[in-house]
């Protein structure tokens, strides 16, 4: 658990191989994933937004390095240079896209679309075509409950797109998956690739470990 | 409307120090907005920066077949168009208007300008938008888990939050394409509350009879968004200024707390936890 809704953030974190989930709590029911982080962004968005309260949870996915930073760290390198600053905020607006559409893919979309579309969205970023994801997990990537993960996996594991075991998941078909999957993929994507951050952070990185 | 515009009816311009705001105010043009009218479309170019005063933009999100939701609501709290200091050229999102009134708009280019001097309007605006990423985060979370009456509760909240009456002209089949349900959910939904008493609808106009029966029956999405806007914006940027140049005084890199509001105790940081999931 990297923040918790409310408390202070005190590093920022650059996944490398990881993936971190934000997770919006909601009484009653299981956080809901709202925005998933991977070496194409920063977990630290409000420090970018000069706030340093976070008002989601981050959660890491799976084992995996990321690179941290101290707040204070991050706000004085932040506040001396231009190019990270524009990058970050870019970065933050495509970040709010994929919240967005997370929003309205959970009004329109059933769970089987959903599910194939955060298994690309992992895809993309573990770049390995095996990762874990434990049913608890993808329950809350879905906002649904364990019968409904079942359900939804053993559908895609029956069209062969995924085999899926014991929380193994590996992607078989990532055509047929992105198929499978709503437009919300799509169009996330697109704003991603759009801000090209991915590879502007990776420098920026690099420059801010040293 | 009796009152004179003033850009000062929006949070935003108001809370600026009286030099920022008589640099901004030749710029600030005051701009009527219809209901209905388009203030950007999804993948648009957007040319100015919206400050909503007496009318409410709703952010919607479009899917391929048509069919959209809204994913927030602004005001006068609020700007439309972050993407032009975001730094996306554009936003796969819609803005509408959806209560008509007046706003303000600034001009992309001295937007740019201003945001680029790293003033109190770029403090103002970031934390806007930290604000507005609750409310979308928040959207997600109501559209999974809540029913059509909590959103209807919840939308009539914030709209009253934002207008200085309690009537609201709104047409079913509009209030549906902003809730991303059918028109038979939101009749049915504006049914019950009506015949509980908490608000009146005849002819396209909904006037809320009862806010606090209204509030007891939101479900808790309303109540946090508004929890996260206050607290972002209970500081003046004056001193946010002060610590941020506190900040750049100081080298050593201790944790930093802005206000003793943020403050936790320093047990509860699980910054240093090894991921356990499985």
């Amino acid at each position: 658990m990297l923040y918790e809704p409310g408390e202070t953030i005190r590093h920022v974190y650059f996944p490398g191989a990881s993936l971190v989930s934000l997770l919006t709590l909601a009484d009653g029911h299981p956080a809901l994933e709202v925005g998933l982080i991977g070496r194409e962004g920063m977990v630290g968005i409000p420090l970018v937004l000069g706030h340093n309260v976070s008002s989601v949870r981050a959660l890491v996915q799976g084992t995996g390095t990321a690179m941290r930073m101290t707040s204070a760290h991050f706000r004085k390198e932040f506040g001396l240079s231009l190019p990270l600053q524009q990058v970050l905020y870019r970065y933050t607006h495509t970040l709010m896209a994929q919240i967005s559409q997370t929003a309205a893919c959970n009004r329109f979309h059933v769970v089987e679309t959903r599910l194939a579309r955060w298994l690309l969205m992992t895809h993309d970023r573990v770049k390995s075509d095996q990762f874990r994801m434990t049913h608890e997990f993808l329950g809350h990537m879905l906002g649904v409950r364990r019968v409904g993960v079942t359900k939804a996996a053993q559908a895609l594991q029956k069209r062969k797109l995924i085999s899926y075991s014991r929380g193994d998941i590996t992607v078989l078909d990532r055509r047929g998956l992105e198929a499978a999957a709503c437009e919300c993929y799509e169009v996330v994507k697109d704003m991603h690739d759009g801000a090209q951050a991915g590879h502007a952070m990776r420098k920026m990185r690099l420059s801010a470990a040293a | 409307m009796l009152a004179p515009h003033t850009p000062k009816q929006n949070h935003l311009p108001a809370a600026l120090p009286a030099a920022d705001y008589e640099r901004l105010l030749p710029h600030l043009e005051l701009v009527p907005l219809p209901l209905g009218w388009a203030v950007y479309e999804a993948g648009g170019a957007q040319g100015y920066l919206y400050f909503p005063t007496t009318s409410i933009v709703s952010l919607l999100s479009i899917m391929e077949d048509g069919s959209s939701a809204e994913i927030a609501v602004v005001g006068n709290e609020g700007v439309v168009g972050i993407a032009l200091f975001m730094g996306g050229e554009t936003t796969p999102s819609r803005a509408v208007v959806q209560s008509a009134g007046y706003g303000y708009r600034l001009r992309a280019s001295v937007l740019k300008t201003e945001f680029g001097q790293g003033g109190d309007l770029q403090h103002l605006l970031l934390r806007y938008t930290q604000a507005l990423i609750t409310q979308i985060a928040q959207t997600a979370v109501c559209n999974r888990y809540h029913s059509v009456e909590q959103h209807l509760c919840r939308w009539l909240l914030l709209s009253l939050d934002r207008l200085p009456s309690n009537e609201l002209t709104m047409t079913q089949e509009l209030i549906a394409n902003m809730l991303g349900v059918r028109r038979q959910g939101v009749t049915e939904a504006a049914g019950k509350l009506q015949a509980d008493g908490l608000i009146h609808y005849s002819r396209g106009k909904i006037t809320v009879l009862d806010r606090s029966k209204l509030e007891a029956r939101v479900c808790d999405c309303y109540a946090v968004v508004k929890r996260e806007y206050d607290r972002l914006f209970s500081r003046k940027p004056a001193i946010v200024a002060r610590f941020r140049d506190r900040d750049r005084a100081q080298s050593s890199p201790p944790a930093v707390c802005w206000a003793s509001d943020d403050a936790i105790e320093p047990g509860a940081c699980r910054a240093s936890c090894a991921p356990s999931i499985n």
